[in-house]
């Protein structure tokens, strides 16, 4: 029997008070074993939708499993870990007691939470400041401690919030290693970002929410394959066959001609590739390109706002959801 | 540990790492040594372990009424000003950011996601707000035990009885804070709201105090005067028309302030009646705290206002105008309040407000 998938949403809405839409049908699903990036503009309702998800905002409209379970299953919480965004700890505990209270909360005895938060620390990083109040502490050792609560419980299904928000480069590529490496422990991390030159790498599959919709959904390599294209540099002016090819499209790149065909087709490339031979051009550089995440990411805004979705989009719940 | 005790502790950690939690345990234990302070010699009482010592022939070393006086010193003017009034109003300035803070963005999210119910989330946190209260208080009346045990040798347990009583007390006031804070997010407004709930309450009751005191007052002038009025008639007839004149003049002022009296009467009547059936739905803050007084006064052969007012000493019959007779039926009537109805109407009311809070707080977005 195939196991179900960590996440499976369909037709997920809020309406916080005041008529904010901050969801409008959204269906998706997460398989197990994966990193799936949650992506979309401030305001788009990632947040909310991962706040559903954890019971801290209630939906107007959902039909969903979580972990095999219907959405808000209170048990189903303890086979999860969860990092909020703008999180804020009591400032007056130390480390290892914030490790404990959040330990305490998820039953967990005095034996287990003493060895998980020791591993923990170390993991992240935090050994050495396990006994100091974490009302002293930098944002970036504050996320690293709050990774530490997420993973607290030895969660199957993480979400993360923002997790690298206000993180140095060097602990954000500690981050990014740290997820791949709980992904090739079989956990599913769903991470919630607007940084997509960090989510691209470590992603195996995306969803684009865009003012309360789902705008995109699938793997990085299906999104982006349909924008592949082929990159031909070679010396000489634009030619004259270049209109007889299909979508070829030429453009000068200092004393560089640059020719783009639009897909991943072989055969037309090589057609190309003859004829500029034959011109007795050389050929400089032939690649083949696919779409980056953000020009994806881009795209997706903007046909979103062709399709003309005049909602004002998702605002904090914190604002609105009172 | 289970999610309860996981709160608790942070509640306790919370209250450690505040400054004004610190101060008034100091005060508490300033307190507590002063009233260890008062002593009683064969002359009198000391005060401040001697420093200072004041004759009496009616309370000293060998009177009886030493005892009642210094217990009523505890239960009369330490937890009815000192806990009931100060460390209340230092407790609810301590305890009012608890429930705000914690439903404050970025607080909250990461203890709703656990797998544990908000309505149990929701008690154990306000468990953890009366932590404050329970702990200076037990602190508090652990130390008058010991005074009071060594300054007149009496280990009345019933002391004791402040640990909860004023818990319970501070309880009333405690989840309309947390009903604001939750619906609000503001410990200001929490504040304000709550200490003008506690001035509403207070009012209340005093109110039908005073108007109860002078429903009292009116029927014992009306009785006096009834009374006079039949002796000036019973003079009048013995004086067979010698200086009637006078006689009448007065008949007719005392039949005046009879009027008078039985219009008043009837008046406060008319508003005792809805000060009463307020009453029902407002807690007994004050009503509360006097549980402790009327326990540690329960086998005396007398209370702290016989000894105070002199009544203790007097031999002979006593002579109390309408006054008197008013205080001393007020103070009965509030005595004779059954226990069952002080703590069960405010408890109704608490769990009403309660579960007003943890309604909102269930359905709340954060």
């Amino acid at each position: 029997m195939s196991e179900a998938a960590a996440i499976s949403i369909r037709n997920v809405h809020k309406t916080f008070k005041g008529g904010v839409q901050a969801l409008r049908g959204v269906s998706m699903t997460v398989d197990r074993g994966q990193i799936f990036g949650l992506l979309g503009p401030n305001g788009a309702g990632k947040s909310t939708l991962v706040k559903i998800l954890m019971t801290v905002i209630r939906p107007t409209k959902i039909d969903g499993e979580l972990l095999g379970n219907p959405i808000g299953h209170t048990e189903t919480l303890r086979r999860v870990g969860y990092l909020p965004e703008h999180h804020h700890f009591p400032p007056y505990l130390t480390a290892e007691q914030l490790l404990h209270y959040f330990g305490g909360l998820e039953g967990m005895r005095r034996a287990e939470r003493l060895r998980r938060i020791g591993e923990l620390l170390e993991l992240t990083g935090m050994a050495a400041w396990r006994r100091k109040k974490v009302g002293g502490f930098s944002k970036g050792m504050l996320q690293r401690v709050g990774l530490a609560q997420t993973l607290l419980h030895d969660p199957e299904l993480i979400l993360l919030d923002e997790p690298t928000d206000g993180v140095d480069p060097v602990g954000r590529r500690e981050i990014r290693d740290l997820l791949l490496h709980l992904r090739s422990e079989g956990r599913t991390i769903l991470v919630n970002s607007h940084i997509l030159a960090e989510l691209e790498p470590i992603c195996q599959q995306v969803a684009i929410l865009v003012k309360g919709k789902l705008a995109r959904e699938g793997s990085v390599a299906e999104l982006t394959a349909d924008r592949q294209r082929w990159e031909i540099d070679c010396s000489g002016d634009e030619p004259d066959w270049a209109a007889q090819i299909n979508g070829l499209c030429c453009t000068t790149e200092g004393a560089l001609l640059r020719m783009t065909m639009p897909g991943d087709g072989l055969n037309d490339v090589q057609i190309v590739l003859d004829k500029a031979r034959a011109d007795g051009r050389s050929i400089h550089r032939v690649q083949c390109i696919g779409e980056t995440l953000e020009e994806l990411f881009l795209r997706a805004l903007d046909e979103s706002e062709e399709a003309g979705a005049a909602s004002p989009g998702a605002a904090s719940a914190g604002k609105d959801g009172k | 540990m289970t999610p309860f005790l996981a709160i608790l502790r942070e509640s306790l950690l919370s209250l450690r790492a505040q400054g004004l939690f610190k101060l008034t345990m100091g005060l508490n234990l300033m307190v507590v040594l002063a009233f260890a302070s008062i002593g009683f010699t064969e002359d009198g009482l000391s005060i401040f372990f001697g420093l200072s010592n004041i004759e009496s022939e009616y309370v000293n070393i060998d009177s009886p009424w030493s005892k009642l006086l210094y217990l009523g010193i505890f239960s009369a003017f330490i937890v009815n000003i000192w806990l009931a009034w100060i460390a209340t109003g230092l407790a609810l300035l301590s305890t009012s950011s608890i429930f705000p803070s914690f439903v404050s963005q970025g607080a909250v999210e990461m203890t709703l996601s656990r797998p544990v119910s908000r309505t149990y989330i929701f008690l154990a946190k306000y468990c953890g707000g009366l932590l404050f209260v329970l702990l200076q208080v037990s602190v508090f009346t652990l130390g008058a035990f010991l005074a009071a045990g060594w300054r007149v040798d009496v280990w009345d347990p019933a002391i004791f009885l402040a640990i909860p009583l004023v818990t319970l007390f501070y309880s009333y006031l405690f989840c309309v804070n947390v009903l604001v804070g939750v619906v609000t997010r503001s410990t200001l407004t929490a504040l304000i709201v709550t200490l003008m709930f506690w001035f509403s309450a207070f009012s209340v009751r005093t109110a039908d105090q005073f108007i109860t005191r002078f429903v009292f007052y009116t029927e014992a002038e009306t009785q006096n005067l009834d009374e006079r009025i039949g002796e000036l008639l019973q003079d009048m007839d013995e004086a067979q028309g010698i200086a009637i004149a006078g006689m009448e003049a007065q008949l007719d002022r005392k039949q005046e302030q009879l009027d008078a009296s039985r219009k008043a009467h009837d008046t406060l009547l008319a508003w005792q009646g809805p000060l009463q059936i307020t009453r029902w739905f407002v807690p007994e803050t004050a009503g509360t705290i006097n549980l402790l007084k009327r326990a540690l006064e329960h086998d005396a052969s007398a209370t702290l206002e016989d000894l105070m007012s002199g009544r203790l000493f007097d031999d002979g019959p006593s002579h109390m105008n309408a006054d008197a007779v008013a205080d001393e039926k007020v103070a009965e009537l509030e005595n004779s309040r059954p226990v069952w109805w002080i703590l069960t109407k405010s408890l109704l009311f608490e769990g009403f407000v309660l579960t007003l809070a943890i309604w909102v707080f269930r359905r709340k977005d954060f």
